[in-house]
């Protein structure tokens, strides 16, 4: 019996030890713990898979009691917005082409020229203290750690784990989630209008932004691009600007374009909104507004390419002294609500090599 | 040789592990999903609470330890940090009921509600003591809340289980 007992005590020391080692091990980002988890996934996913199908219908079941009222009033209130921005879809997917064609033009990067691998979410993380999806897609498909996951509204997370047919996502909300974002903000600086001008002072094309009732003479030309998945369309610019024919031509100030402020987005947990942190801590509070959209960087260092659209600035916090505002995020994506996704193609070099 | 791994095969350490396996299966399908309050309950923390609770502290952190590196090994956090918690867990569940001779069954449902909701304050406790901050927050109180409720509905069926898996008389290869 004391016998016994003393090796339990040995076999409780050694699983101890064992644990400190393995969460120092995986701590300094070691390729032996991942081997762990791709060696105990092979062996776990027929018993969950089984138990997945033995269980649907008691997930199903719980589901439809506590959520059938919610999804009736949703599918109403869905059923409505649909009907509302049909029309304004349309008019943004005419926007999103203009603007990708004209990147393109200029050798910018777009969304359109990175691949993407669309899957499926099938499991929520069974923590209370992570914040993770589990999609049908691993590296059978390209999938490779750290590399961004969107859904139809924006970005939801990035790729931290990856086996042979899954991965595990971890959500924006995370608190171990950080990227470098833009915050678009508008001047509100009123912008000058110019009275009829002489031929001899005619803008070129490329300074005039806005313009109201100038007489144009346009040309078409038909451009090529790399950039898969779009067909770039023929262009029609103006091939000069007629001046003297009566009208003000409005030209935005410099100041009035769209000032950038880049910052850090930290996520905070399940149900509290992320929050971004200012690389600059002079960045006015007053020159950030309420409903400003956030946009990932990009950069070279950055976990997601740029531009992708991340949500809107809900709320100000001033804080005292030099310490820079910090803005609460109201995410574009519902992370609650997640059914099909789409990986970025896209591997940050941070995390190349994983 | 033969017998010696029918003998293994047979031992409640081997049959701890494939329990482990599917009890964890459950909590990653059935109870990532069925959330009450939005938390998910914590079955294999109540299955481990169960094993302390039914035999003594050795017992009940080795079943904690064990079925912890394989809750690891499914997550995204670092590899051995629920392999203690869990630890702690059965062990706790274990030490509590020490001083009760004879514990009564409902001595031993709140005795494994409150070592299972425990498993909920030391998970962000060792989180945060590794470097990984953020979920030391109020919420913990509603995730205690839901597993010792949990706990009390589960207890009595995991108590059997913990208590088949765990028994010592083997079955075969007895010497």
């Amino acid at each position: 019996m004391a016998q016994n007992k003393t090796s339990l005590r040995r076999a409780i020391v050694l699983l101890a030890l064992a644990s400190v080692f393995f969460i120092t091990l995986d701590l300094s980002d070691s390729s032996s713990t991942s081997q762990i988890r791709r060696v105990f996934s092979t062996v776990f996913s027929p018993i969950e898979n089984v138990s997945r199908v033995v269980t649907r219908p008691l997930g199903g079941a719980w589901n439809a009691f506590r959520e059938y009222d919610d999804v009736v009033a949703e599918n109403n209130r869905l059923q409505e917005q649909v009907a509302l921005q049909e029309g304004a879809a349309v008019a943004a997917a005419a926007s999103v082409r203009l603007s990708q064609e004209l990147l393109a033009l200029n050798g910018l990067p777009t969304l359109a020229g990175i691949n993407s691998v669309t899957a499926q979410v099938i499991g929520e993380t069974p923590t209370n203290f992570s914040q993770t999806v589990e999609i049908n897609q691993g590296s059978n498909s390209g999938v490779k750690v750290g590399m961004p996951v969107l859904n139809a509204a924006g970005l939801i997370g990035k790729v931290t784990e990856v086996f042979a047919d899954r991965s595990l996502v971890m959500l924006v909300s995370d608190p171990d989630y950080a990227l470098s974002v833009k915050v678009v903000t508008m001047s509100s600086r009123t912008p000058i209008t110019l009275p009829p001008l002489e031929t001899q002072d005619a803008p070129s094309v490329d300074s005039v932004l806005d313009t109201a009732d100038t007489t144009t003479s346009t040309s078409t030309t038909t451009t090529t691009t790399t950039i898969l998945g779009f067909t770039p369309s023929a262009t029609t610019v103006p091939a000069e600007v007629v001046a003297g024919g009566g009208s003000n031509i409005t030209v935005p100030l410099a100041s009035q374009l769209a000032v950038r402020e880049t910052g850090i987005l930290e996520g905070r947990g399940p149900g509290v909104r992320p929050i971004v942190r200012f690389l600059d801590a002079s960045t006015r509070a007053s020159a950030i507004e309420v409903g400003a959209p956030i946009v990932s960087s990009g950069g070279s260092r950055s976990l997601a390419p740029p531009d992708v659209v991340i949500g809107v600035v809900s709320r100000v916090v001033e804080r005292l002294g030099t310490a820079g505002p910090i803005l609460e995020i109201d995410l574009v994506a519902d992370l609650s609500n997640l059914s099909f996704l789409r990986v970025l193609l896209y591997q940050p070099i941070t995390e190349s090599g994983r | 040789m033969f017998d010696r791994i029918i003998a293994a095969a047979a031992s409640r350490w081997f049959r701890l592990v494939l329990v482990s396996l599917l009890v964890l299966s459950l909590q990653t399908t059935l109870f990532s999903e069925v959330r009450p309050f939005g938390y998910a309950i914590q079955i294999l923390a109540i299955f481990v609470a169960s094993a302390g609770a039914t035999h003594d502290v050795y017992v009940g952190a080795i079943a904690g330890l064990v079925s912890g590196f394989m809750y690891d090994a499914i997550l995204a956090t670092p590899l051995g940090i629920s392999a203690l918690v869990l630890g702690v867990v059965g062990a706790t569940a274990a030490l509590m009921l020490q001083p009760f001779r004879d514990p009564t069954w409902w001595l031993r449902l709140l005795v494994i509600g409150v070592a299972a909701a425990l498993g909920e304050v030391v998970t962000p406790l060792l989180k945060a003591v590794v470097g990984l901050d953020g979920w030391l927050e109020w919420r913990i109180l509603g995730a205690m809340s839901v597993t010792f409720f949990a706990a009390l509905v589960f207890a009595a069926p995991m108590i059997s289980l913990a208590r088949w898996t765990l028994r010592e008389k083997a079955i075969y290869g007895s010497r």
